[in-house]
């Protein structure tokens, strides 16, 4: 460690070297920290965690129980011993609040001025941080699964939403309506996501085990659909691909957009070259998977070789992504966990867990406050 | 603990060599060793291994002898480097992989000149015989996938629908959806059949075992029961890689737990 720090500061080294190195380092000395805590305000599971990506600072929960709490994770106490607090939440006494659970609340990716929830109530709501009023609903025609607006997206405003239909729908946030809908599915939608590199590519997984690639600008149907035994391309028929043998869970991209996680019911995870939808074979072997809606996990992002952290039962499973190696299991929820972020800066991942709710924040064992 | 992770931050920085792990001692499964000549650890040398653990005589011979992918996972250390090397295998057209119907997630593996002949003697002299020399002929080369759709049978290849027919009913197909198919081994139905109940008795077995756990060694020194007809060895491969028994190294040898779920 101290020769990395000489070696940059006489710059025989990137800068970058140094951050991976260190990143790397505390997310393989994860731990539950048992200086941080955060406030408990859900009376019941939380399904749902978004950290801003402006300053990672503020963090959005939603809860089944249809309540959303936005919680400021900076420690501007001087103790050592802190608590997170939450800022404001939608509680049930809210005239706007969702009826049913929140299923995922999402910042708009730009600034911490508005956020996106979806929920079992069948309506997507569109709120304003500051004054914490619903700017805009979008209402389906069955309840909504999954939502997820583009990251990196600079020419359209587009939330991509997967609701227990087969269609996907698009709902543009500059007009208020849907703006059009991808057909292709035959089941319903579990998971959507945009991909980190394009602005116009969207993976969405559907509980008819396939995983379909979108380029939202294409009108006639999906880029690909992944197969995983990596069949001949030349098939011109493609609805016998699957890309698991049960429902798929749970999607989410690498932080460079190259490949694509999936998660699926036959407990397996694969990951997948996101440019031709090739399956990369890198087994992970069982991962235990019995949910029945979405499953969120997620990606490291900054070390150096990446890590994926995964809801196994009621500990978080870490995995090289790419070759497949278990590192370790994270313990310390009581029941089973529903979701988890990882925090860039800190390397602390937050996650969930379904009755009672809190949430933990995990970080490595000599991280100073 | 604390223990457990320091070992794991130092590779970070690359800083302290790993110490050299001991010879692993001499494990009951991995020591008979009939393919020292082929490089230990390779998916190749396991499916060998495991073809010779396949009993031949129980089925007078009609079957190729079928190996797990599971198996293989047992005998080599990484999972995704046996995926690959059994899907270079898979493309050099070395050895076929086959759906077994029972569990979407199995894939039987038999090398593709034993699948060839077993086949053709399994046909001879039936009504199907020409169609199915025409498949193996012409299909097994070219395409080493597991399943067929329609439009590639009939415009690739110059399949008409009775023929397709005709190879469904010789065994050779399997239906997978309207318009694709599995390839099949003809026969397989009764392996099948001893496959899964065997397993389901062998993990039976550990069950019963007081603390759901039991010692390798004293595992395949027990006599088998009688619904197990493709011996001990097959399937504790089988049950290994397919991890529904966890494999904890003892000082006694290893040991074969129950997962807890």
């Amino acid at each position: 460690m101290l020769g990395f720090l000489l070696a940059r500061q006489a710059g025989l080294d990137d800068p970058l070297r140094l951050r991976r190195a260190e990143s790397t380092r505390r997310v393989l000395g994860l731990e539950l920290n048992k200086d941080r805590d955060v406030e408990r305000i859900h009376g019941s599971g939380v399904n749902t965690l978004d950290i801003e990506p402006v300053e990672a600072r503020y963090m959005l929960s939603g809860g089944s129980d249809g309540v959303i709490v936005l919680y400021d994770l900076e420690n501007s106490s001087r103790q050592p011993y802190y608590t997170c607090k939450a800022v404001c939440s939608v509680g049930r006494s809210h005239p706007d609040v969702h009826k049913y659970s929140v299923e995922t609340v999402q910042w708009y990716p730009h600034d911490t001025g508005m956020f996106t929830s979806s929920s079992f109530d069948k309506t997507l709501k569109v709120w304003d941080t500051n004054t914490l009023q619903t700017a805009d609903i979008f209402n389906f025609e069955e309840t909504v699964y999954s939502h997820h607006m583009s990251p990196v997206a600079t020419k359209h405003c587009l939330v991509a939403v997967g609701t227990r239909g087969p269609k996907v729908q698009l709902c543009d946030l500059k007009s208020g309506s849907c703006s059009h809908i991808l057909q292709g599915h035959r089941q319903e939608i579990l998971a959507v996501s945009w991909s980190p590199r394009c602005e116009y590519v969207l993976a969405t997984a559907s509980a008819d085990s396939r995983v379909k690639l979108w380029d939202v600008r294409r009108a006639s149907g999906c880029l690909i659909t992944l197969d995983q035994h990596n069949g001949k391309k030349s098939q011109a028929v493609e609805s016998a691909n699957t890309a698991h043998n049960g429902k798929v869970n749970g999607l989410c991209f690498t932080s460079d957009g190259l490949h694509l996680l999936t998660v699926g019911t036959d407990n397996r995870m694969r990951l997948w070259n996101s440019s031709n939808g090739e399956n990369t074979l890198v087994n992970y072997g069982k991962v235990n998977n019995d949910s029945r809606k979405g499953l969120k996990f997620t990606v490291s992002c900054g070390c150096s070789s990446e890590f994926v952290f995964v809801p196994y039962g009621s500990t978080i499973a870490v995995y090289t992504i790419y070759s497949g190696e278990q590192i370790t299991m994270l313990k310390g929820h009581y029941k089973s966990v529903d979701c988890c972020v990882f925090h860039s800066n800190f390397q602390p991942t937050t996650k969930s867990q379904i009755n009672p709710a809190f949430e933990d924040a995990w970080s490595s064992s000599d991280e100073e406050g | 603990m604390s223990r457990k992770r320091q070992r794991l931050v130092p590779d970070a920085f690359g800083l302290k060599r790993r110490r050299e792990r001991g010879q692993a001692e001499a494990d009951p499964l991995r020591g008979e060793s009939v393919t020292r000549s082929l490089r230990p650890g390779s998916a190749r040398a396991a499916v060998a291994e495991l073809v010779q653990l396949f009993p031949r005589g129980l089925f007078e011979d009609a079957l190729p002898p079928i190996a797990l992918r599971s198996q293989v996972y047992s005998l080599v250390p990484d999972r995704t480097v046996a995926d690959r090397q059994l899907k270079e295998l898979q493309e050099q057209g070395e050895i076929r992989v086959i759906q077994l119907g029972f569990d979407l997630d199995a894939h039987g593996i038999i090398f593709t000149e034993d699948y060839r002949t077993r086949v053709l003697k399994a046909c001879d002299g039936r009504p199907y015989a020409g169609a199915v020399q025409k498949f193996l002929a012409l299909v097994l080369p070219a395409c080493g996938d597991l399943s067929f759709q329609q439009d590639q049978m009939t415009q690739t290849f110059g399949f008409r629908d009775p023929e397709i027919t005709q190879l469904v009913n010789a065994g050779v197909l399997t239906v997978r959806d309207a318009g694709s198919w599995w390839l099949a081994v003809p026969g397989a139905g009764r392996f099948i059949k001893y496959f899964v109940k065997g397993r389901q008795a062998v993990l039976g077995m550990v069950r019963k075992a007081k603390y759901r756990e039991l010692l390798l060694s004293e595992l395949l020194g027990r006599r088998a029961p009688a619904t197990v007809r493709l011996g001990l060895t097959y399937h504790v491969h089988d049950l290994i890689g397919a991890q529904l028994v966890d494999c904890v190294s003892t000082t006694s040898g290893t040991l074969l737990r129950l997962p807890e779920t």
